[in-house]
């Protein structure tokens, strides 16, 4: 029986101290006044993942009680989405909100995600798709892939089926009157890796996945799908530019769950917005190539009921919803 | 340069960080449902602070233990760590049931500094050469080797292999759940948001292995049959050393060549090396009741995948699996980009890199081996305790993978079919080799065909997969072939 005590009692410790067991007595004092996590809905290390980690670490001394991130994946974003909308609607949990909020309604059934599960708070970045072939490929403009698209089978990789950069593809392919064949990979990695054997012809994923390859001479990007040039990038065309009316990309921001009280939205605004003009956020961002694209909270709105509007259109369109 | 090298890496700072590291590593690894993958990310943001080399050198030192680590409890309680160490449970589990679980351990220390030290080797005198190796790789080669894969459910299938390959099918069947990465639907899920990614492998791991043993454990508390390790040394006597050195650097070659191919772990990389050490071996029967020649074949081959993992990831950017992904996350929170140009730009970082992995692979040498009598009292504690630990571990373990719950559930539901399977006799791992290979084998011969037009004949068109082909033809006939053999020698005799 004594060895039993004992086991239970080394068991509960174990379980305390494993998943971390926080005292959250909170006191009346204003916003923040207990500890705060951040949920991103993608793995540690990745695009989405760095972009909240640098925002965190630069706002974190507005936390006296810490601010912490986790990383809860699955579902292409949706299970850590949905968990972050379902949670307290105190400010205690934030979530990082990304462009899958408003592209898998349409492409997946059963999830229940929608934008008006959340209050957007602050855009930090955003990130356009890059129309990239490999360095020695015969294409060297934009035009030369859409005319051999005209003629004959090109491929195109793309992050995942219904995947931003799919859709960006898709979208292209659509204004310029082509078809393209779309070959799905599972993240974009494995779809530069493929682009580098020369296994397809050109791939549609963000710069920054592609940049380390660009200035290694090893691919060339033809075209930018971007509203306008990007100033690190002078000489990249946009597709805009080049007369195709095509304008897609990621972005990633915080939010909070809708029924969130607008005193708690303003003060989690203000702080974030502060954080995100400190130099070492800067410094960061520019450092991994993700350009820093700050929206408040009414603009960040807008544009993320546009795109839900725009890509459930073109979804519908290519015959991917269901 | 050399002079710098040396600098960087003997730096007391730098040897500290790595020793923390593989130690970190082990305990990680040790624990079921922990894996190097999230070892790895868990450490990710403790690197921020840190300078480039000694940020990288953290990083392999946990990837390394952890690998490394997971061995110990997959010998010990027959409850793998991390998927890596799945192939090493049975072999393994079956010495500490004799008493001799130190010896096996030993076994498994040295094979894995083998592996481990074969596949740095490779990575510093020839990465560039073999990184083009990754770039051959397209959706056919893929499907070949994960076909490949499939067909070594023959060779862990223990006594029946009707029953490895109806449990291999099943294992398919319950990889097809989730989203279809080709066309997007949704299949199975009905309508549970938790299912849309499938069935993550790691819960189903733990609940087949490690909560299968501890309802066993229950069983065997009323059993007084409390089994003395004999333990008169650390080090593995001169017959083990020479099976050691037969095998695992051999196999630590193989688990290279996997690490490089892009998306193939140290799972996949233990599994094809047990696969092969058992084909070559003279006494195949005896794999899976506790041979050194299994343990030596699985630890090296996964430890060889670490060095492996890193060439793709540094010659061309592009990660050799889950682990090196987000290595190359924090090369790049540094202001490096692995790629191409990293040789040239940061030479001496990279050699640094290299030294400390080398480094890395001798410190888990020496923290395995004089870890040993302390990993074995585990088998000392009594299962009234024992028993429960493990059972926290493994809801621990499944939830900490995605912080989900449903995991859990998951865990516990293939804890309690493991158990009734492993009444009916059925061996675990055809169940969890198929889920780990499933879903590469059915995107990839989908991708394959879509890029082909259709056309069948891509799966024969190139070297690479008419390899594959044919060792998947061979592994399946081989037990036909052998039998023959044997035959036809005892008839000339």
């Amino acid at each position: 029986m004594k060895k039993l005590l004992v086991a239970v009692a080394l068991s509960t410790t174990m379980v305390a101290s494993l998943t971390g067991c926080t005292d959250d007595t909170a006191s009346d004092a204003s916003y923040p006044n207990k500890s705060v996590s951040v949920i991103v809905p993608f793995s540690a290390g990745g695009g989405t993942d760095l972009c909240t980690r640098a925002i965190v670490d630069a706002a974190k001394d507005s936390f006296p009680n810490n601010i912490s991130v986790e990383n809860q994946t699955g579902g292409a974003g949706a299970i850590g989405m949905i968990t972050g909308a379902n949670s307290a609607a105190d400010g205690s949990v934030l979530t990082t909100i990304c462009v899958e909020l408003v592209t898998l309604p349409h492409t997946t059934s059963g999830t229940n995600l929608h934008p008006d599960l959340f209050t957007p708070v602050l855009m930090i970045n955003s990130t356009y798709s890059a129309v990239t072939v490999k360095a020695d490929s015969p294409y060297n403009t934009l035009e030369d892939l859409l005319d051999a698209a005209r003629e004959g089978n090109v491929q195109i990789g793309n992050s995942g089926v219904g995947a931003i950069w799919h859709l960006a593809a898709a979208a292209l392919a659509q204004e310029a009157g082509v078809e393209f064949t779309h070959i799905p990979f599972d993240g974009a990695s494995p779809a530069l890796t493929s682009l580098l054997g020369g296994h397809i012809d050109a791939i549609t994923v963000s710069y920054p996945e592609v940049a380390a390859q660009v200035e290694a001479g090893e691919v060339k990007v033809l075209a930018l799908m971007a509203p306008e040039r990007n100033e690190n990038l002078p000489d990249i065309p946009t597709v805009q530019e080049l007369g195709y009316d095509v304008a897609v990309g990621t972005w990633r921001g915080l939010g909070v769950p809708a029924d969130t009280s607008q005193e708690t939205v303003d003060t989690i605004y203000e702080i974030f917005s502060e954080a995100s003009t400190q130099q070492s956020f800067i410094d960061f961002m520019n450092n991994n190539n993700l350009d820093i694209d700050i929206l408040g909270p009414d603009e960040f709105s807008q544009r993320i009921y546009e795109e839900y509007e725009l890509f459930g259109e073109l979804i519908s369109d290519l015959g991917l919803g269901q | 340069m050399i002079g710098e090298v040396l600098s960087a890496v003997l730096n007391p700072m730098i040897l500290i960080y790595i020793v923390l590291g593989v130690a970190g590593g082990i305990c990680i690894g040790a624990l079921p449902g922990l894996t190097a993958t999230m070892g790895v990310a868990l450490i990710l943001p403790l690197t921020f602070g840190l300078d480039g080399s000694a940020g990288m050198l953290l990083l392999l030192g946990v990837y390394i233990g952890a690998i490394y680590g997971g061995s110990i409890s997959a010998i010990l309680l027959k409850t793998p760590g991390t998927p890596a160490s799945a192939a090493t449970a049975a072999d393994g589990y079956a010495f500490s049931k004799r008493g001799e679980g130190g010896r096996a351990l030993g076994i498994a220390t040295v094979s894995s500094f083998c592996g481990g030290a074969v596949s740095c080797i490779l990575l510093m005198l020839i990465s560039p050469q073999l990184a083009k190796l990754a770039l051959k790789f397209s959706a056919p080669e893929f499907f070949m080797l994960a076909l490949f894969g499939l067909s070594i459910i023959a060779s862990v299938s223990g006594k029946s292999l009707a029953k490895g390959i109806l449990f291999g099918c099943i294992g398919l069947l319950l990889a097809m759940i989730g989203i279809d990465s080709i066309t997007g639907y949704v299949r199975f899920t009905y309508g549970n948001i938790n299912l849309l990614s499938g069935i993550s492998f790691i819960p189903v791991m733990i609940g087949l292995f490690a909560m299968t043993q501890a309802f066993i454990g229950i069983e065997e508390i009323f059993l007084k049959d409390e089994i003395d390790q004999k333990i008169d040394r650390v080090l593995p006597t001169k017959e083990d050393l020479k099976s050691i050195f037969k095998i695992a650097p051999i196999t630590g070659l193989i688990g290279t060549f996997i690490g490089i191919v892009p998306g193939a772990g140290a799972d996949i990389g233990a599994f094809v090396s047990y696969n092969e050490a058992k084909r070559f071996s003279k006494h195949p029967e005896k794999f899976g009741t506790g041979i050194p020649d299994a343990i030596a074949a699985s630890e090296g081959g996964n430890n060889g995948v670490t060095g492996g993992a890193m060439i793709p990831m540094l010659t061309l950017g592009i990660p050799g699996d889950a682990t090196a992904a987000i290595m190359i996350g924090a090369l790049t929170i540094q202001g490096l980009q692995p790629g191409p140009l990293l040789f040239t730009d940061n030479a001496v970082l990279v050699y640094t890199i290299f030294a400390g992995l080398f480094l890395a692979n001798v410190v888990m040498l020496i923290l395995g081996l004089s870890g040993i009598r302390l990993f074995v009292k585990v088998l000392a504690i009594p299962k009234t305790i024992l028993t429960p630990m493990i059972m926290i571990l493994c809801v621990v373990g499944s939830y900490a993978i995605n912080m989900n719950l449903f995991d859990v559930g998951v865990m516990v539901a293939c804890g309690i079919i493991g158990y009734f399977l492993h009444k009916l006799e059925v061996p675990a791992s055809p169940i969890v080799l198929a889920l780990i290979l499933g879903p590469l084998a059915e995107s990839n011969f989908r991708r394959a065909l879509l890029m082909s037009g259709g056309s069948i004949s891509t799966f024969i068109s190139t070297p690479i997969s008419i390899f594959f082909c044919f060792m998947s033809v061979i592994t399946l006939f081989w037990p036909f072939i052998a039998s023959r053999k044997k035959k036809k020698a005892s008839e000339t005799v």
